[in-house]
């Protein structure tokens, strides 16, 4: 596994459950969405429109918008900067999003 | 509309400062961040859930940002501080629309001070869009604030001190640093010291760095750079090369490095889309970051109601920001009539004092971590520029060769630029690629012209925009 939560010098708030693509993994509190996956070991938030490349975290401050998933079915939520909530839903981000089914 | 005698956008270390020395001239203040906590990148605080048991850990950043975060406090009941409020446009008659949650609504500010900040330069290279490659900053968040180890095996490639207290704070968190990979000549420590003579605390931070990751046996390449990531689903190798004093690889010097994660760092560009969008001037200035306002001795742009501070206006870091932020609030108090001229100048005294000994550290800094042209032409008629639209180089190419000439020509011949992160990864390298090819310099090809919104604002929220 890739990620992994540092002990040192941090106590962390109370832990819960959310769900990735129907798995479930555990987030503390104040931990972002993005900061779950990586310490669950996973790494692509989304795939591409064009070439279904996978993609993940990169600036970490909003600004790359490559971290856009599904969070509690909305698509196109960055997640480095949406906390995670017990019981969120999670999903990969196939393209431009679910919503362009409706289009 | 509501009337807002100082607007200040931006709660890092120049808004903070910036607030500060406002309010205690009397101004009245509204202070508005992204984020829901104050502090800006490089004082971010913990989010609510974490309590730091050790803040030494957290590094001299956080411990530095702390003495500012205590002296806003002392202010703080008498400014109006909006979090997690986003700026998407600045129009005309100095209207401001904020977005906040699920409400849109315009102000109108007497007085403008931006402190947008900066963001890690983005790099394009073959494999940079891979999961496992993060910008500095990125890993650093992850790091610092969050406390998850963004890999097992960690490759830190990028130029300047930055990337040394990122190994420093990996190996004291107990994570891996394969290596620190650095672009430029940082073995001139001594021209670094004599330089930075008065700013004791600069020069300690770099020799503590040196020495912390020497002590965790961290390999230091001096004079390297990475030419390539490689992997399917993620990044599973690494590719450097030693390079030349243009940071050109030298043939043969490459070396694969087995790592799932790479931080990349070549510095900062400065955030203009906000003084873009506000009609400030701009100035090229590769040792700042790139383009920047144009700004006075009172940090005022061009347009006489509008001042930018910090790394937004010219990337020089925490210290730096500080004073201009606390120049600015002043002058806007002085502008305002809160202030009397010689009370405006006697404070403004100390800060003009502390940056004039800030310059010349930073001179010295910045032409030993300054790109050099190596670093433009990494990529491969393939590697994607545009993230968002998934646009490679060759696409740029022929849009030069067909006859663009600006960068918002190419960007309206291919769309570059125009998905949700609005340029702002691909603006930089797309600026150097067009340089590079047509062998022009960089001021010939402008900047891509920012439109509101500034950052993604869905449809309904617009829709329902108050004028209020």
């Amino acid at each position: 596994m890739v990620g992994r939560r540092i002990e040192k010098s941090i106590q962390r708030g109370q832990p819960f459950e959310i769900e990735a693509d129907g798995k479930k993994i555990v987030a503390y509190q104040g931990e972002t969405v993005a900061t779950a996956l990586i310490a669950a070991g996973l790494r692509t938030f989304r795939r591409t429109v064009d070439k279904n490349e996978p993609r993940g975290m990169f600036c970490g401050i909003g600004l790359c918008f490559e971290c856009r998933m599904v969070i509690n079915g909305v698509p196109n939520t960055r997640a480095c900067q949406t906390l995670a909530t017990p019981g969120c839903r999670i999903e990969t981000q196939e393209g431009r999003g679910p919503l362009e089914d409706f289009g | 509309m509501k009337d807002i005698e100082l607007l200040i956008i931006g709660a890092g270390p120049a808004g903070l400062a910036a607030t500060i020395e406002a309010v205690r001239a009397g101004v009245s203040v509204t202070m508005m961040d992204e984020n829901p906590r104050v502090g800006g990148q490089i004082f971010r605080q913990l989010h609510d859930g974490f309590v730091a048991t050790d803040p030494k850990a957290l590094g001299h950043d956080y411990r530095r940002g702390q003495i500012l975060l205590a002296e806003f406090e002392s202010v703080k009941s008498r400014v109006n501080y909006l979090e997690g409020a986003l700026v998407w446009g600045i129009f005309e008659n100095n209207e401001v629309a904020i977005l906040r949650g699920e409400n849109s609504r315009s102000v109108r500010f007497g007085k403008l001070i931006i402190s947008s900040g900066a963001y890690d330069r983005p790099v394009p290279f073959p494999g940079w869009t891979l999961p496992g490659v993060f910008t500095a900053g990125g890993a650093q968040s992850l790091v610092k604030t969050q406390r998850v180890m963004p890999g097992e095996n960690m490759l830190l490639v990028g130029s300047g001190p930055l990337q040394l207290a990122l190994a420093n704070q990996i190996a004291d968190a107990g994570g891996k640093v394969v290596a620190v990979v650095e672009a430029g000549r940082i073995e001139n420590w001594s021209k670094l010291a004599r330089a930075s003579w008065g700013r004791w605390t600069l020069l300690a931070d770099a020799a503590r760095y040196g020495w912390g990751i020497r002590k965790a046996k961290i390999p230091l390449l001096r004079n390297h750079i990475i030419l390539e990531a490689r992997g399917i689903e993620q990044v599973e190798e690494a590719v450097v090369a030693e390079v030349d004093t243009d940071w050109r690889p030298k043939s043969g010097s490459e070396r694969v490095f087995t790592v799932d994660t790479v931080a990349v760092g070549y510095g900062f560009v400065p955030s203009v889309e906000l003084a873009l969008m506000a009609g400030c001037d701009l100035r090229y200035e590769p040792l700042l970051g790139g383009w920047i306002p144009v700004r006075d001795e009172n940090m005022k742009t061009n347009l006489p109601d509008v001042y930018a501070v910090g790394d937004c206006a010219g990337v020089a870091g925490s210290l730096v920001a500080i004073d201009e932020g606390r120049i600015a609030g002043l002058a806007a108090a002085r502008a305002l009539n809160r202030l009397p001229e010689t009370a405006t100048q006697q404070r403004m005294r100390p800060c003009r004092k502390r940056l004039t000994a800030l310059n010349r550290f930073r001179a010295v800094l910045d032409a030993i971590s300054l790109p050099r042209p190596g670093l433009h032409e990494l990529s491969r008629d393939d590697t994607i520029i545009c993230r968002c639209r998934e646009i490679p180089l060759k696409e740029i190419k022929k849009a030069l060769q067909e006859g663009a000439t600006d960068l918002n020509e190419i960007k309206r011949r291919i769309g570059i630029g125009m998905g949700p992160c609005q340029g702002r990864m691909c603006g930089p390298p797309l600026l150097e690629i067009a340089a590079g090819e047509k062998k022009e310099p960089p001021t010939n090809f402008g900047y891509l012209n920012p439109r509101p919104p500034l950052k993604p604002v869905p449809l309904s929220v617009l829709a329902d925009h108050a004028e209020l």
